[in-house]
């Protein structure tokens, strides 16, 4: 079984000389993460900096990125689960069909090539992007790739991290975790938390149409959901805090614009390794912060009364 | 105002063994008398100080990343519904925040310690004692693979290097450290451990893990800190690893110092063929060494999750166990594993280990120097202290349930000859005045006037595990937090953190060493005051006895 092996990206900047990106595209997406974590950095045991490192590019088309890379490997678009669990077997030392490594678009011996680099190096890590995630194998891909990051660890130091973004994705997961249990599509329906991803996470609730309200924080739903998510936002009582104009603000009933968190508000912002970073404003700005809107419809809720006949201890309870 | 009256007091910091007298409390104090206000009839009730857990995990990063880890737990644990007065949540092995909170009280604990906080993720940490309820908290800063540190005792810069600790305590709003295999975490970050106290780790000539722990005991006491330097010694829960925690106790001399979890440093045997008790060898050196503490770190068999900084140790613990594995290495500072682990009655090494923590507390005889802890989650959840308790309690239990043990490891164990049978009074010493007084809170641990009126009040009854399971009144601060094991009130505790001085100049040497090796400005790496909810400042008072 996997888990996830991983590091701060303080880690990778002092130690990494083996870098590989899979199913992501830093230059565009992440513009600050080459320069400020990992290839272009002198790292307290890699004092040559780009110069110490290997880079590797896994993707299923050339995208910027590749002029940074110094190997890229093009697989075939829905290869990816196959490649990770030939690399496994190469690791082990199993045989690996080379007509079935043929099918993923690459050849048996850029396989093993990446294999002997990767047992040589002295610190790999392995960033994954959407590109790996999302597409067809979705979480088997990721897993599998974690695990490749896991076994490594009998032979080298090896981590391996997802690419988040979406502003501040991995601070909801916190606190998500440490409120419920559970880092994303939780379920409070039944007054405690259940887990059930495919079942309760937004998309899914969206597209089905299971609910009859909707409350959009920090996020663009409309811009990225499937359709029939979509009609749904459009069709409920849909309430969007947003510093600005949105997909989503366009289609919701109420809009409240806020101000933006980390120039006109403070906050926590984690970065994609979870480290927490404080966020302090710089400007003012007549709008209200999330959190200041949040306290209020909060308090606002709590006056009225439930809308479930509650036992007297229970009373109108709030979480 | 309120009086608590008619129950058996053990105020074992006050020698009071099981008299019938009455506690009054006002304005959140123990104090001499009271007029009016509520009463407790507390007959045929024992009165306890509320229960100090000096070595848990139950907020930060690592025990986050766990919670992500294991949603089948999760799925399994007792849920909290939300009501008036709680919040939702789910208990088992790794809690959300606010049933912690919850779960303590409702035990009749009132103040934890959370024993393993990086400085670079500290904020998360605050954030999370600020969401768990009732409780009073403090925690340990992980500095016993800190590379400023140990970089500095490289170049034996002593002085510095006491100043950088005094700073990143200040700056993580700690109350005092923690060292997790000393220098074998640092190593783990190109993959290697360090498993010899006197040889070089990894990438340094001279700092060995002898030389970390020496130098930080010296530290924390020449600090003034509270409460000592908390070790987690090198070579946890490998076979024959007595040696390694003898050596270390010995490179302790002269120093105060904490060993946290005992028991998964006190085995002996080659291989885990032949892994065995050490138990009675190791109590007879802590029994004549007054400058150290300890706690249990006892084993019950169930699920459990471990969750340590010792990197190196968890990767091993994935291999033998084939099962999850979470690692989260901190740039410059420690490391983390998480592997979720089941020990079982059938299995000869969890056998030894379950007998080794009872052993432990039986051997050890003060009870002021060895409290009771799980490690949790990591031996069991606390939640299941009564458990070990009522075992603590009855030699002819033990018996029958050491009869249980496979075949093979009764020749490996010496608890079936073990007589001793805690009594209540010393219960309340190691579950509430000896971790209090070894983290140095005078106000914790007691029932004397002027102490916080943290309190327990159980019904007496010869079932020890029923009786602490649930008590009938929890009172933290004076007020009545939980009444026959519903929750009654929910303010939020303090945070105890300690601020010990240091030069100011070092922060000009700090900056540029920072900016070189983390990924933050270094404007950014405290945590701020206003982050720590409730906060109170301790003094670093502590001098050394001529």
């Amino acid at each position: 079984m996997g888990g996830k092996v991983s590091c701060t990206l303080g880690e990778v900047k002092n130690r990494a000389d083996f870098i590989l990106y899979w199913g992501g595209n830093p230059a565009e997406c992440h513009p600050r993460h080459f320069t400020k974590y990992t290839i272009m950095q002198k790292g307290k045991f890699l004092p040559e900096g780009r110069k110490g490192r290997t880079m590797v590019l896994v993707d299923i088309r050339e995208t910027m990125s590749v002029k940074a890379a110094d190997i890229f490997l093009q697989v075939r678009p829905g290869k990816d689960f196959e490649v990770v669990t030939a690399l496994r077997a190469l690791v082990k030392g199993n045989r690996v069909d080379t007509a079935l490594v043929e099918e993923t678009g690459l050849k048996l011996e850029q396989l093993q090539d990446l294999v002997d680099r990767m047992k040589r190096c002295k610190f790999g890590v392995i960033f994954f992007g959407m590109g790996m995630s999302m597409t067809r194998g979705k979480h088997m891909n990721s897993a599998a790739l974690l695990t490749l990051a896991a076994e490594m660890n009998a032979f080298t130091k090896f981590v391996a991290m997802p690419m988040r973004g979406h502003g501040n994705v991995a601070g909801a997961d916190m606190v998500l975790r440490w409120t419920t249990g559970y880092p994303f599509g939780v379920n409070l329906c039944r007054g405690f938390p259940r887990f059930n991803p495919g079942e309760f996470s937004t998309v899914d609730l969206l597209v089905r149409g299971d609910i009859d309200a909707a409350f959009v924080l920090g996020a663009d739903p409309g811009a990225t959901m499937p359709q029939p998510g979509i009609d749904t936002l459009a069709r409920v009582p849909t309430i969007v805090l947003d510093p600005k104009v949105t997909h989503t603000s366009k289609l919701a009933r109420v809009h409240i614009t806020t101000s933006v968190t980390g120039i006109s508000s403070p906050g926590t912002a984690y970065r994609m390794d979870e480290v927490p970073l404080p966020l302090r404003p710089v400007l003012k700005s007549p709008y209200p912060s999330d959190e200041e809107v949040v306290r209020r419809i909060i308090a606002a809720v709590e006056k009225k009364t439930a809308w479930l006949p509650l036992p007297a201890t229970m009373a109108s309870g709030v979480m | 105002m309120l009086r608590i009256t008619g129950g058996k007091v053990y105020d074992p910091a006050n020698g009071i063994n099981g008299e019938v007298r009455d506690i009054c409390i006002a304005d959140g104090k123990v104090v001499a008398n009271v007029e009016g206000g509520r009463t407790i009839d507390a007959n045929g009730m024992i009165v306890f100080p509320g229960g100090v857990d000096i070595h848990t995990h139950v907020a930060g990063a690592a025990l986050n990343f766990a919670r992500a880890l294991t949603p089948e737990n999760q799925r399994v644990a007792a849920k909290f519904m939300r009501t008036k007065d709680t919040r939702m949540g789910i208990g088992g092995q790794t809690p959300t925040t606010f049933a912690t909170g919850y779960l303590y009280a409702g035990m009749g604990y009132t103040t934890v310690v959370e024993a393993a906080v990086p400085v670079l993720s500290a904020k998360h940490t605050h954030e999370e004692l600020r969401d768990t309820p009732i409780v009073d908290k403090a925690c340990c800063l992980l500095m016993g693979n800190n590379e400023l540190v140990m970089d500095l005792l490289e170049l034996g810069e002593y002085e510095k290097a006491k100043h950088t600790v005094a700073w990143l305590i200040s700056a993580a709003k700690t109350y005092g450290i923690k060292a997790v295999n000393p220098g074998g975490v640092a190593a783990w970050k190109f993959g290697k451990d360090a498993k010899q106290i006197h040889s070089p780790i990894d990438g340094y000539n001279k700092v060995n893990p002898g030389t970390i722990i020496a130098n930080l005991a010296k530290i924390v006491d020449e600090l003034g800190l509270p409460h000592p330097m908390h070790l987690h010694c090198n070579n946890l829960g490998v076979p024959g690893n007595v040696s390694t925690t003898l050596e270390t106790m010995k490179l302790l001399e002269g120093n105060r110092a904490h060993m946290a979890h005992l028991q998964f440093h006190a085995y002996g045997g080659d291989d885990w063929h032949t892994m065995r008790s050490e138990s009675v060898q190791l109590a007879e050196y802590f029994n004549t060494h007054p400058n150290l503490t300890c706690d249990a770190g006892a084993v019950l068999f169930g699920n459990a999750v471990t969750i340590t900084a010792d990197g190196p140790w968890q990767h091993l613990l994935y291999q033998l166990t084939g099962r999850k594995w979470g690692n989260l290495d901190v740039e410059n500072e420690t490391g983390c594993g998480i592997v979720p682990y089941t020990y079982k009655g059938s299995n000869l090494v969890n056998a030894v280990q379950w007998a080794v923590g009872l052993e432990l507390l039986l051997l050890i005889n003060d009870p002021w120097r060895i409290f009771l802890t799980t490690d949790h989650p990591n031996g069991a959840c606390f939640w299941r202290y009564p458990e070990i308790i009522h075992l603590l309690m009855h030699a002819d239990i033990r018996r029958e349930r050491v009869r249980a043990l496979p075949e093979a490891a009764l020749s490996r164990i010496y608890l079936a000859d073990l007589d001793r049978e805690y009594t209540l009074y010393e219960i309340a010493i190691i579950t509430s005045a000896g971790p209090a007084r070894a983290l140095g809170m005078k106000q914790k641990g007691h029932l004397g006037v002027g102490a916080d009126a943290d309190i327990a009040i159980y019904n007496q009854n010869p079932d020890g595990e029923l009786m602490f399971r649930y008590p009938r009144y929890v009172l933290k601060g004076g007020e009545v937090a939980v009444e026959e094991g519903e929750i009654r009130s929910t303010k939020d505790g303090h945070e105890f953190v300690c601020q010990p001085s240091y030069d100011e100049k070092i922060e000009d040497y700090l900056k540029p060493v920072f900016q070189q090796q983390y990924t933050m400005s270094f404007e950014n790496y405290p945590v701020e005051a206003e982050r720590v909810h409730g906060m109170q400042i301790a003094e670093c008072s502590y001098k050394k006895p001529n």
